[in-house]
């Protein structure tokens, strides 16, 4: 008699395992619950693109794939993504034709619900929001999407590697600056006259706050955390590094006149050049923006 | 000579007071400073090199406006015509914006001959459309904004293709003097020397010009040839200025319109005091613009400050000055006499063939299709597929409808067939209130619904009433203040968008006038708005006969013709709020089918209006379907491309015509 009731058990036990257990995933607009992992994802913005190719999860679809290879770049996507549209209006009958289990969207895509709802259910991630940190956000997002594809233990090991390579980063900086580290502040040129300055929660802070650095020239929380100023509102960074992202056109021009050359920084010949990279992405682009920003850093005369 | 003295010491006043502004340097090292140039201190360096370029541009390009804008206005013998009333910024613009997608080197080497290259096109466009004739009238203006609208739609398209290229565009489309160098002073310096020129050859033939082309030519002189040379020398200056520093409005406009005001008389006398008044102009409005930035966190670009103080001037002239517009109207082609029954039969087969396609014709993916390539397939849509069709087509064929009702009753009531309802300021009002409302609600502007939208018109529309009253709503000074108030809102979009931000898309998307974000509910409740309006029309449709007849005419039969009017202008005005509502600001159909219909032969208001109202519906329906298919799977607003296929198809209306007159 023990033995049935104990075989029994193990039977049920063993049944209830086999059941998909249940995923619960906290999104921008609650909690949602997931009985499988879905197969066919559509990503309707890059950093989720991105989010995805970092956990080795392929979707199915993603929007604007030609803009995706020219601005985010890294990581590099996998070649037979179907493309559709743009990231403001995707093709909706497309999207519907292609059957997705799963849509997720970005906080720019917010007004799309009420037409992708009755499609496939819908994630939204609102990655960059005045009102939280962006950098945790971000990390927040990165680790909801590895439980739903049960890629928890990637995602740790990517933070971790992503730790630990910052870490190693932040130490040769200490050691190359004689642990004075410099202030410093990104920007982004706009024209001969204006420039987008990264300022709080912007993911270039992110990164240098995370190499142990502050801002040189501190700005109030933005959605993205860039505010446009004029090029000689830079002159109150009188003691710190100005970086800036490539490409620049009108680089020659600029640079070469009296007032950029009687700029602090300019002076002091603390201003480099970063390659173009992605400011607006997940955790793991926290990593590549520091490992440019700290290599040039670490050709400056401390 | 006293008005010269007094202006001039203002100018001095004005310069050296914005000069004062954010320089930390006193009076006497400024003087210092200036004598010796050599700057050792930063402050001393951003006095040199930032502050005093910039004055010294704003007199230099406030100069230049002025003078662009009373040569244009004496040629044209236009008191409205300036390079933005006439098309030539936004011309400019365009080539612009297409050469910092596609050529983004060309752009930094070459921008002023792109700039002008642009003017140039947008000119002869304007020219082409108006007519030797329409020169001095409404109607160049007319011809003005809808190639300015032509071009708005087509860089709009560009910009929401390429959203990630044209971000540092925004700036210059809103026109800023910041400076780090001399380098553009020295650049523009020496390209304004052909201001000496023009003051030199002007003033023969614009003397002549104000006795009339005939006058001029009874004298025996062609001006053609002369007026053509000008026209090369103003695009040459105007490209030169807006590569240095953007499309700054307004000051073109206003400065000869003063100068006029205060006593300019011969042609020489308006020249130059307008160049003196324009730079003044300029100097005052950047230092606003200079003090606006300081005070709050963001760039307030000089464009901004000069549209918003510009535009109620504007406003006050065309009260004040300009009552009796002419109405010299432009004649296109006649068309059919009558409408025969072989051609009703056509247009509803026409209008068939174009619902079937609509809801039956498209590119499909196909699960398991080898090359993974999209097909085209021809069959009922599945319920999935149709759920997200039809409300968009329904959306589009009534806007398409109820914009062709709403011109058809402006061109018979203004009695000139260029007046589009969307020169009446109403979408722009539209803009505007979302656009503040997305600031107050803190929501993307899709999100806040054609209720707002609709208000924001019905506000404008209030304002043009309240405005218009005073000159018994004549139809030229409506739409004078139409375009101000355009102009005006357009001032604060511009700043919007070089504010940056995600916003921005939602404002671009917006303004192109598309069906995506239509709802189902949203469409129904417009949809049987128009529906109701169109009968109105349609009962109405005697007080137009009656009202193109003459003002005498119709009070002969017992029709008030100034009450009759402000119904026609306040029905005409609600189409165009809901429709805007629905699916944002639409141009060119609203202009169009009243004409096809005309053409196709509809010479009653009644065959007209219902005629108008199917081709309208057929044209959308078209430009949706064209928006959706052609970059599949991207997808174009269906407003861009109803303005770029009308565009097209009024300036080769136009072009025919011209050839066969000569």
């Amino acid at each position: 008699m023990k033995t049935l009731i104990m075989l029994t058990l193990i039977l049920i036990h063993t049944t209830l395992g086999a059941q998909p257990h249940t995923i619960i995933i906290e999104d921008s607009l609650g909690q949602h619950t997931f009985q499988q992992i879905p197969q066919r994802v559509i990503a309707l913005n890059w950093a989720v693109t991105e989010n995805l190719i970092e956990l080795d999860v392929t979707p199915l679809a993603m929007s604007d794939v030609d803009g995706y290879k020219t601005w985010v770049r890294q990581p590099t996507l996998p070649a037979d993504l179907i493309d559709v549209g743009t990231r403001d209006a995707p093709n909706l009958e497309l999207i519907s034709q292609l059957k997705p289990d799963l849509i997720i969207a970005g906080g720019m895509q917010r007004n799309l619900l009420a037409k992708l709802r009755p499609i496939a259910p819908v994630l939204l991630f609102d990655g960059f929001n005045k009102d939280h940190n962006n950098y945790q956000a971000a990390q927040h997002i990165f680790l909801q999407k590895a439980k739903l594809f049960d890629k928890q233990a990637l995602a740790e090991q990517k933070l971790a590697t992503k730790h630990a390579r910052i870490t190693e980063l932040k130490n040769q900086l200490a050691t190359h600056f004689n642990h004075q580290l410099p202030k410093v502040t990104t920007i982004r040129f706009n024209n001969t006259a204006l420039a987008w300055v990264f300022g709080d929660n912007a993911m270039p802070q992110y990164a240098l706050e995370q190499l142990g650095i502050t801002p040189a020239m501190p700005l109030p929380a933005t959605q993205w955390g860039l505010m446009q100023k004029r090029i000689t509102e830079l002159s109150v960074i009188d003691n710190g590094i100005v970086l800036y992202f490539e490409p620049f056109a009108q680089r020659d021009k600029l640079f070469a006149t009296p007032l950029w050359q009687a700029m602090p920084f300019v002076r002091q010949q603390r201003f480099a050049a970063i390659p173009a990279t992605w400011t607006y992405g997940g955790p793991m682009s926290v990593l590549y923006l520091a490992e440019a920003m700290a290599e040039q850093l670490l050709t400056m005369t401390p | 000579m006293l008005r010269y003295t007094l202006t001039s010491l203002l100018l001095l006043l004005a310069v050296i007071g914005h000069a004062q502004i954010g320089s930390t340097l006193s009076p006497g090292e400024q003087w210092q400073l200036l004598i010796s140039g050599h700057a050792q201190a930063f402050a001393e360096f951003q006095y040199y090199y930032s502050t005093l370029p910039r004055v010294v541009l704003a007199v230099a390009v406030g100069a230049v406006l002025g003078l662009i804008g009373s040569l244009l206005q004496q040629m044209t013998q236009n008191k409205l015509a300036d390079s933005m009333t006439l098309g030539i910024t936004s011309g400019a613009w365009l080539a612009l914006v297409c050469a910092s997608v596609w050529a983004p080197l060309l752009l930094a080497e070459h921008g002023v001959w792109l700039a002008m290259a642009g003017g140039l096109v947008a000119t002869a466009l304007v020219l082409l459309i108006s007519g030797r004739q329409g020169v001095s009238g409404l109607t160049m203006i007319l011809a003005g904004m809808a190639v300015h609208i032509l071009c708005g739609a087509i860089a709009s398209a560009v910009i929401l293709l390429n959203e990630q290229y044209t971000q540092n565009l925004f700036i210059w489309g809103a026109g800023d003097l910041s400076q780090t160098d001399w380098q553009w002073v020295e650049w523009l310096l020496p390209k304004l020397a052909m201001i000496v020129v023009i003051l030199l050859i002007a003033h023969r033939p614009l003397t002549l010009l104000r006795l009339g082309d005939q006058g001029a030519s009874a004298r025996g002189l062609n001006l053609w040839p002369m007026l053509l040379l000008l026209f090369v020398l103003i695009l040459w200056l105007l490209g030169s200025t807006i590569a240095a520093v953007g499309a700054i409005g307004f000051i073109g406009l206003i400065a000869p319109n003063v100068a006029r005001a205060l006593g300019a008389r011969t042609a020489l006398d308006e020249l130059i005091y307008s160049m003196l008044l324009g730079a003044l102009l300029l100097v005052l409005t950047d230092a606003l613009a200079v003090i606006g930035s300081q005070w709050s966190h963001n760039v307030i670009p000089s464009g901004t400050t000069a549209a918003l103080i510009g535009a109620p001037c504007l406003i006050w002239f065309a009260l004040k000055r300009l009552r009796a517009q002419d109405h010299a109207c432009l004649q296109l082609p006649p068309g059919a006499q009558q409408l025969s029954r072989l051609r009703v039969v056509l247009v509803a087969f026409v209008t068939l063939m174009m619902i079937s396609v609509a809801i039956m014709l498209a590119p499909a993916y196909v699960e398991g299709d080898g090359d993974g390539d999209p097909r085209w397939q021809f069959q009922w849509p599945e319920p999935h597929i149709l759920d997200l069709r039809w409300p968009q087509l329904l959306a589009a064929a009534v806007a398409g409808a109820g914009i062709a009702i709403a011109g058809t009753i402006l061109q018979r009531l203004i009695r000139n067939p260029l007046a589009s309802p969307d020169i009446l300021g109403l979408s722009a009002g539209a803009t505007l209130a979302l656009i503040l409302g997305s600031y107050y609600f803190g929501q993307s502007i899709h999100d806040l619904g054609p209720a707002i939208a609709f208000g924001g018109s019905m506000l404008i529309l209030a304002l043009i009433v309240v405005l218009g009253r005073r000159n018994h709503f004549a139809p030229g000074v409506i739409i004078l203040i139409g375009i101000s108030i355009a102009a005006f809102i357009e001032g604060i979009i511009h700043f919007t968008l070089a504010k940056g931000g995600e916003e921005v898309y939602g404002i671009i998307s917006w303004l192109s006038g598309s069906s995506y974000h239509v709802n189902a509910h949203e469409t129904l409740i417009v949809s049987a708005g128009i529906a109701v309006l169109a009968c109105v029309a349609l009962c109405t449709s005697r007080w137009m006969t009656l009202i193109s007849s003459g003002d005498g005419m119709a009070l002969a039969r017992g029709l008030h013709a100034q009450h009759a009017r402000l119904g026609l202008l306040l029905l005409s005005a609600l189409l165009c709020a809901l429709v805007t509502a629905l699916l944002g600001p639409l141009a060119f159909v609203g202009l169009l089918a009243p004409h096809m219909a005309a053409l196709l032969g509809a010479k009653k208001v009644s065959q007209q209006l219902l005629l108008a109202m199917l081709i309208g519906a057929v044209l959308m329906l078209f430009a949706d379907w064209l928006g959706r298919t052609l970059i599949y799977p991207a997808q174009l607003p269906a407003g861009v491309v109803a303005s770029v296929l009308g565009g097209s198809y009024f300036v080769y209306l136009l072009s025919r015509q011209r050839r066969s007159a000569i």
